[in-house]
């Protein structure tokens, strides 16, 4: 059970900082809420007293976005359900609605925020990898002699490993922006023990841009979780696809690539095989979806892998 | 802890009301505006028996804190069917029978109302797709999945409204017919009242304080700090029962709370009755027990050999039951059998995860009849425990069995009624105990986990000679069903087979983990899964095909069962086709085929769990592009 004395629901950043520093040492900043409060229950955290909960989820700074065909930008408390059912957004991040319909559910993805699922920062955090194939930074804001200052990183920088972020005291993550790849086909791979309400054993999120024929590949993004202590950027595979030919073998030779870097305490075995598999999978629906030359691809790898 | 103030329009209607700051929606609804058609299943986002409309988007309500809920506009399951005239949803769910225990039900009913509006023409696998934060454990989906295309197709004149009626039937005329359920109104709409969702004026909360060690000698225990707070009613220990303890299906060995030791994680050892939960929380942290703790045994193997702890003095060798059957002469079976084939089956503990936590109310009428309200599976024997344990005549206890919000077997424990007694008869007022999901788990029975050693003697032809099979069980701490779910793991072990020699033995044994119980099939599950895979294998020893090794060796009609039952009629012929021909079987032994085989991926299988059905139009439009 979570037992809080306060509830306070700023309708402004300025307002945020002002209870932060009010409550120095006795908040815990919420948006969605969706993972504190199963957290402060019987075999997790058990019954947790905190004083003052700070919900950030109505300053709307944090729930504005922008989206353009360069750029999108996202307050950090836009619930994941709007990667579905918003089409400018979907049309800017092409693997973002399958990330987020193997994300929990219908309705909790109407709760969860995408910052609340970054600052986290579980290794399997589904968002995360999302994100990171589009070079997401992340916006940092802090209140400084009564003003609002500001920082930025890359996302893969700012997760630091389970439970673990850049993110400081006093400090709010307020927004997130990355590249607007509308020209790229998007796909985002899932596995865990059921369908919907899990969390991810290996996810992963593919990106690819072909040439006009979609014959070669122009450009490739890559991210994957679940098989180390934080979501990875997989550069080298991308590199090694760049400027490529779009077929079985060198798909097939990507898939390799990254089987050695599964580190993750339990289950490596498995994990690899999951690796190799999904590879092939992502890079084949999101290469289908960027308009791939039906003939590029054995038929075999179709019927495997889409 | 000051009050917070919630304005918000909740099912059409103002409301303006204070709440406590910790308070999460679902709190807010139940219990201050007695809206309890949303049910808490697990209070932790898993089960969707929580959902409810803000702003018009369904969310759960045990992930929503009630602050979030100022000034948004509400609607709960009651709204659907305000004036008494169900939804056309709700319609649908009683004409397909989506309701059995009905505790998933109002949320289901909430999650396809969402679907439709999302996408009126959704097909199934989108309806799949967009329930799947929603559990049901007894209804089985088919349903459910059945009324939400109907009710999409009455909404969008696919089908006459007429399709919601019931079918006609003459008079007294039900079997064979589809009959709607008397109850399915009251459970679609959330107007069923389970244990959890009763108050009474005046009423007291109660909370249970749990063993954290999983044997252990009690040194003392010191309650005089919790019963001194404010709020708090009454506090119990095993030291308040004023007649002879323990309760059980087949053996009275567990005490109400523990007494002396506890023997696993979770038992009960106080508990207490206040204001509210969170007064009976603070309350349970500010009793002292000293525990002593004693050498544990977690494996019934261990528990098995000399000189392991002993969980109960009545039992020095921790066997809490043995049951043999003998039938022929084993070994000489096995010596003139053609094959003989040994195995080991294991088979693990398994919690019925009925969506309905345990839950009880309890008072003492103006008679003075102790009267408990509860989901329980087994109310008489309950009542004739309880009369002994709390040491009043028959006539002065009751027990009212409240809506069963699923139960499988996991409810016939009197694990928590005597306590609510104990605290309705201590502070005269009545009392409430509403189960966490986790308490339920950590203190309620599990289905036996099972180790069994199978030998059975075979002739080329096929036919079983001879069947050894030997199975010890876990029992866990204390005695529950156990003896009744080794007994018929005994009597249906060796299948419904006509074999001529015949040794079975089960064992439950008493271990210090969660006890086990009955759950569904109560041990024929264990010994069966045995018996079968067995026979696969053997069916793969002789070249025989799966089906047929079944059919050498089915009792037939008039046939004699291994514990001397005669029987009429013998279905399994009937069975075995209509499971060979559901399952287009490929017949031949099973390894007959190599990697491949013909009788898998058909139109009518179902394809591999996934999601996206949602996007299926955008793909097809994008290969058309």
């Amino acid at each position: 059970m979570l037992i809080c004395d306060e509830y306070i629901t700023p309708s402004s950043l300025a307002d945020a900082f002002a209870a932060m520093t009010r409550h120095r040492g006795r908040y815990r900043v919420v948006a969605g809420c969706t993972d504190t409060l199963p957290w402060a229950r019987e075999g997790r955290a058990g019954d947790v007293e905190i004083p003052v909960l700070i919900d950030v989820s109505r300053i709307p700074e944090l729930i504005a976005r922008r989206v353009d065909d360069k750029r999108v930008r996202l307050g950090a408390a836009t619930p994941v359900q709007r990667f579905l059912d918003v089409p400018e957004l979907a049309r800017a991040l092409p693997a973002g609605p399958r990330c987020a319909v193997w994300f929990a559910d219908d309705q909790i993805r109407e709760q969860a925020t995408v910052g609340g699922n970054i600052v986290n920062a579980s290794p399997a955090a589904d968002v995360t990898p999302c994100l990171i194939a589009h070079d997401a930074e992340v916006e940092l804001a802090r209140s400084e002699n009564g003003a609002v200052a500001r920082r930025r990183m890359s996302l893969t920088d700012f997760v630091q490993g389970p439970g673990r972020t850049a993110l400081q005291e006093g400090e709010l993550l307020t927004a997130i922006e990355c590249d607007a790849l509308p020209a790229y086909g998007g796909s985002f791979e899932k596995v865990g023990h059921r369908r919907s309400l899990v969390i991810s054993v290996v996810c992963l999120a593919a990106l690819v841009k072909l040439d006009a024929q979609g014959r070669r590949v122009e450009d490739a993004r890559l991210s994957i979780a679940g098989i180390g202590p934080k979501p990875l950027r997989l550069s080298e595979v991308e590199n090694f696809l760049r400027g490529a030919p779009l077929d079985t073998g060198r798909l097939e030779q990507a898939a390799e690539m990254p089987v050695a870097l599964v580190a993750s305490r339990t289950r490596q075995e498995y994990r690899r095989d999951v690796v190799r598999g999904f590879m092939l999978r992502g890079l084949v629906n999101a290469a289908k979806r960027a308009g791939a030359d039906p003939a590029a691809l054995s038929a075999e790898l179709e019927t495997a892998y889409a | 802890m000051p009050d917070i103030r919630i304005e918000a329009t909740i099912n059409g209607r103002k409301i303006a009301r204070a709440a406590k700051p910790h308070q999460r929606l679902i709190d807010f609804l139940r219990d201050d505006l007695n809206l309890t058609g949303n049910k808490e299943g697990c209070g932790a986002g898993e089960c969707g028996t929580c959902s409810v409309f803000v702003d018009g988007v369904l969310m759960k309500s045990c992930l929503m804190p009630v602050a979030k809920a100022h000034g948004a506009t509400i609607d709960t399951v009651e709204s659907l069917a305000k004036t008494g005239e169900l939804s056309v949803l709700q319609q649908a769910f009683h004409k397909a029978g989506a309701s059995q225990c009905g505790y998933c039900i109002p949320g289901m009913v909430m999650a396809a109302t969402a679907a439709l509006r999302a996408n009126p023409f959704a097909d199934r696998e989108e309806i799949k797709e967009r329930l799947g934060g929603n559990i049901c454990r007894c209804t089985g989906y088919q349903k459910i999945i059945d009324a939400v295309e109907l009710a999409r197709d009455v909404q969008n004149g696919r089908l006459p409204a007429a399709a919601l009626a019931e079918e006609e039937h003459a008079e007294g005329d039900f079997i064979g017919k589809n009959v709607r359920r008397i109850d399915a109104p009251s459970k679609v709409t959330g107007r069923l009242k389970y244990a959890g969702d009763m108050t009474m004026p005046g009423m007291l909360h109660v909370q249970v304080l749990r063993s954290p060690h999983p044997h252990a000698r009690i040194v003392s225990i010191d309650t005089t700090a919790a019963e001194v707070m404010a709020g708090v009613e009454g506090v119990i220990t095993a030291a308040d029962v004023p007649g002879q303890d323990g309760f059980g299906v087949f053996v009275n060995d567990q005490p109400v709370m523990a007494r002396g030791k506890v023997r696993y994680v979770g038992e009960a050892v106080a508990a207490v009755a206040a204001e509210d939960p969170l007064t009976a929380k603070r309350a349970l942290a500010a009793i002292k027990v000293v525990y002593e703790p004693l050498p544990a045994v977690f494996d019934p193997f261990d528990a098995m050999r000399p000189g392991a702890p002993v969980l109960h003095d009545y039992a020095p060798d921790n066997i809490t039951k043995h049951i043999p059957i003998r039938v022929g002469d084993v070994e000489k079976g096995f010596a003139e059998s053609d094959l003989v084939v040994e195995e080991n089956y294991s088979t693990q503990a398994i919690e019925h995860a009925y969506l309905e936590p345990e839950a009880g109310l309890a008072y003492v009428d103006p008679d003075g009849v102790v009267t408990i309200v509860s989901p329980s599976q087994n109310i008489t024997h309950h009542r004739h425990m309880l009369a002994r344990i709390i040491a009043k005549p028959i006539s002065k206890v009751r027990f009212i069995m409240s809506p069963v919000g699923g139960g499988f077997g996991g409810k016939e424990d009197m694990i928590y009624q005597g306590m609510l007694a104990l605290l309705a008869m201590k502070t005269q007022r009545p009392v409430r105990l509403v189960f966490t999901r986790e308490e339920s788990i950590a203190s309620t029975a599990k289905r036996h986990p099972s180790r069994t050693t199978l030998r059975m003697g075979l002739m080329r032809d096929g036919r079983i000679n001879a069947l050894a099979l030997k199975m010890i069980c876990d029992g866990g701490a204390y005695g529950l069903s156990t003896e009744g779910v080794m007994r018929k793991a005994a009597i249906l072990g060796a299948g419904p087979y006509a074999i001529p020699n015949v040794r079975v033995d089960t064992y439950g044994i008493y271990t210090n983990n969660t006890p086990s119980g009955a759950f569904r099939s109560f041990g024929a599950l264990q010994t069966q899964f045995a018996t079968e895979s067995h026979l696969d294998i053997c069916a793969e020893r002789l070249g025989l095909d799966p089906f047929a090794i079944r059919r050498i060796n089915a009792l037939r009609d008039g046939g004699m069962t291994h514990t001397k039952q005669k029987l009429g009629k013998v279905s399994l012929a009937r069975v075995l086709e209509a499971a060979e021909k559901a399952s287009g079987w490929e017949a031949g032994a099973p390894n007959s085929r190599g990697g491949t085989r013909g009788d898998l991926d058909r139109v009518d299988t179902r394809p591999p769990v996934s999601l996206g059905a949602r996007f299926a139009g955008e793909d097809k439009q994008e290969a058309a592009e």
